[in-house]
């Protein structure tokens, strides 16, 4: 029961959401992800065409009213592979994203709060797996197994882990010196209360932002494994099978490309707005501050 | 009735150089509904003594002698559950430095409710309590309050937040390591006032640490002075602070500015060092820096009563009762 005599009170995530649509960045980064999100959820709203249906008739056309972004060398309609394309890159980046910040928080905290040995032993293999190119050890896998969007989700999140894990780690381990960690103990904090309460919300913050920065990162991966042919297998559309069947015909065709590397330069700059003004907003103390 | 007993209780750290014996046969007692001092200067043993009490050591540390009963109970031998059962409950602590003692991500509201989580309470009343508690220690509007993040507070009002929370469970013996060293002096008069009203109330006991001999003469009832990891003097604050029995606690008043009575361009200290105390010499520990030194002072003093209820290291209590 609400307490009807107690100020009016944002709930964290309010309060963050207030703020952050309050700076001009933000606001900019928010309207494009959120536009990203929408069109991919809605794709079969959206695309008026069915993105892998041939038309070989109709194939290589310039922009018009019929087909907005003109068609490809099979007659598909560029536009609505690029909506569909969406779905595909969010469908891989947000699996990634998920399991690399889960794995790297459960590692991370684990490495930063637990006994030394285990702290060398998790950073021992978060190394190990940095010291491969990302890839490289893609394009090896995808030789090993084959090429699927599973693969790419699992290979992209096990590189990843590292990247979360080792910015958890070392805020973890400043955490856990923290006078006010102490204090906590001396009232009574058992150690999981400590990792719930106190350090995970802590990370969390810094983490979302690191999250919103990287999503292009993995977008662009993918883009570029579908691009070598390692990543979606044909005809399902990929950003970055859509800029490898332009690249063969940029002489004539250079929508076909342009369409391809659009999308992918709008996600950047959404997710890299909403990363910057996040950092700015997560931050209880920087609040308001930062935005004019 | 004694909240608080301890007995010969010795503390060392693993170093690089070696053992560093920073408690050696530590002894006093904290009776019910009183309030101790503790008076020493850095690298005293004060802070390893309460991180001792309270066994939140730092991990080189190591109990080697000795036992902490509370309520009759050794805590040092106590499982960690036990232990973690009590802090917060039976003892709890205030800590030096109030703008490093809360969650900074977390409203104070949100750290008050969570420490209560032992109680089988609805949020609604744990927040209620929260606010009572605020109120308590001298916060206004304290319901609204409970909204504001802690660095939305002055360093003197987040001290009272953390007494506000230390004080939450009614412990019996509350733990101030230096709460007001922090803080200006206006202020520490503020919450030096507050500590003594809330003892009152609660009925429970202190453990204060502080180098401020001005704050210990004002807050407690007994003090206990430590050197160099041992205990040198205790006893009523009117005898120590009166009538110093060990040359040491002299010394240390002698030092201290508000007993300065002309204006001097060079402020009193006590000459020489503290001892290593990783190759502790033998005798009495103060021997070096003692000005009243003499040959009995090889050998290490025993405390002994200079009145009663007050106690001393020191060879000459002895030399004094024979003369």
């Amino acid at each position: 029961m609400r307490d009807a005599s107690l100020p009016k009170r944002r709930s964290e995530l309010g309060e963050i959401l207030y703020h952050l649509v309050r700076d001009p960045l933000g606001l900019a980064g928010l309207v494009i992800v959120m536009l990203i999100l929408a069109s991919a959820i809605f794709a079969p709203l959206i695309a008026p065409y069915d993105p892998i249906a041939l038309n070989v008739p109709d194939r290589l056309q310039g922009p018009s009213t019929a087909h907005l972004m003109g068609t490809d060398q099979l007659g598909r309609d560029t536009f609505s592979r690029v909506i569909w394309g969406g779905r595909v890159a969010l469908q891989v980046a947000l699996p990634t994203i998920g399991g690399a910040i889960f794995f790297g928080l459960l590692l991370g905290m684990i490495a930063g709060y637990g006994p030394k040995w285990l702290d060398n032993l998790i950073v021992l293999v978060f190394d190990t797996i940095r010291s491969f190119p990302t890839v490289m050890f893609a394009l090896a896998v995808v030789a090993l197994v084959g090429p699927s969007l599973n693969t790419v989700i699992v290979v992209i999140m096990v590189t990843s882990i590292p990247t979360y894990g080792r910015v958890v780690r070392t805020l973890t381990q400043s955490l856990k010196e923290a006078e006010f960690i102490t204090a906590e103990k001396s009232l009574g904090a058992s150690t999981p209360r400590i990792m719930a309460v106190h350090i995970l919300p802590n990370v969390l913050g810094p983490l979302a932002v690191l999250a919103a920065m990287d999503i292009p990162t993995v977008v662009g991966l993918e883009a570029g494994l579908s691009f070598l042919g390692m990543g979606v297998k044909p005809p399902t559309p990929s950003w970055g099978s859509l800029l490898n069947d332009g690249y063969n015909l940029i002489r004539n065709t250079p929508w076909l490309i342009i369409a391809g590397g659009i999308p992918l330069i709008l996600t950047t700059i959404g997710f890299t707005f909403l990363g910057e003004a996040l950092r700015d907003v997560v931050d209880p103390k920087l609040r308001g501050k930062g935005g004019k | 009735m004694t909240v608080l007993d301890i007995r010969n209780l010795s503390v060392s750290y693993a170093t690089p150089r070696g053992e560093l014996k920073a408690l050696r046969e530590v002894s006093m007692t904290v009776p019910e509904r009183s309030i101790v001092g503790i008076v020493g200067e850095s690298g005293c043993g004060k802070s390893t003594l309460i991180s001792a009490i309270i066994r939140l050591m730092a991990p080189n540390a190591q109990v080697g002698a000795g036992s902490v009963a509370f309520k009759g109970d050794d805590l040092l031998t106590l499982a960690d559950a036990q232990m973690r059962a009590l802090r917060g409950t039976e003892i709890s602590m205030v800590f030096q430095d109030p703008m490093q003692t809360h969650n900074p991500v977390l409203t104070v509201g949100r750290q008050m409710m969570d420490i209560q989580y032992r109680d089988a309470l609805s949020k609604a009343e744990k927040r209620k309590r929260a606010a009572d508690m605020l109120a308590l220690v001298g916060i206004p509007d304290a319901q609204a309050r409970l909204n504001q993040y802690p660095f939305e507070f002055s360093g003197g009002m987040r001290q009272r937040i953390a007494i506000a929370m230390a004080l939450m469970a009614k412990p019996s013996l509350l733990i101030a390591d230096e709460p007001t060293t922090a803080l200006d002096a206006t202020l520490e008069v503020q919450i030096i006032k507050r500590l003594r009203e809330l003892q009152d109330d609660i009925g429970c006991s202190i453990l204060f640490i502080s180098h401020h001999l001005g704050v210990i003469a004002e807050l407690c009832d007994e003090v206990v002075v430590m050197y160099a990891g041992e205990v040198v003097e205790a006893g009523s604050v009117r005898d120590v602070f009166h009538s110093p029995a060990h040359p040491y606690t002299r010394a240390l008043l002698e030092c201290d500015p508000g007993h300065i009575k002309e204006k001097t361009r060079n402020l009193p200290t006590i000459p020489g060092s503290i001892p290593d105390m990783v190759n502790l010499p033998g005798g009495c520990i103060f021997a070096d820096r003692c000005p009243m030194r003499f040959e009995a002072c090889a050998t290490r003093p025993a405390m002994a009563e200079a009145r009663t209820g007050h106690k001393a290291a020191c060879h000459l209590i002895k030399v004094e009762e024979t003369a």
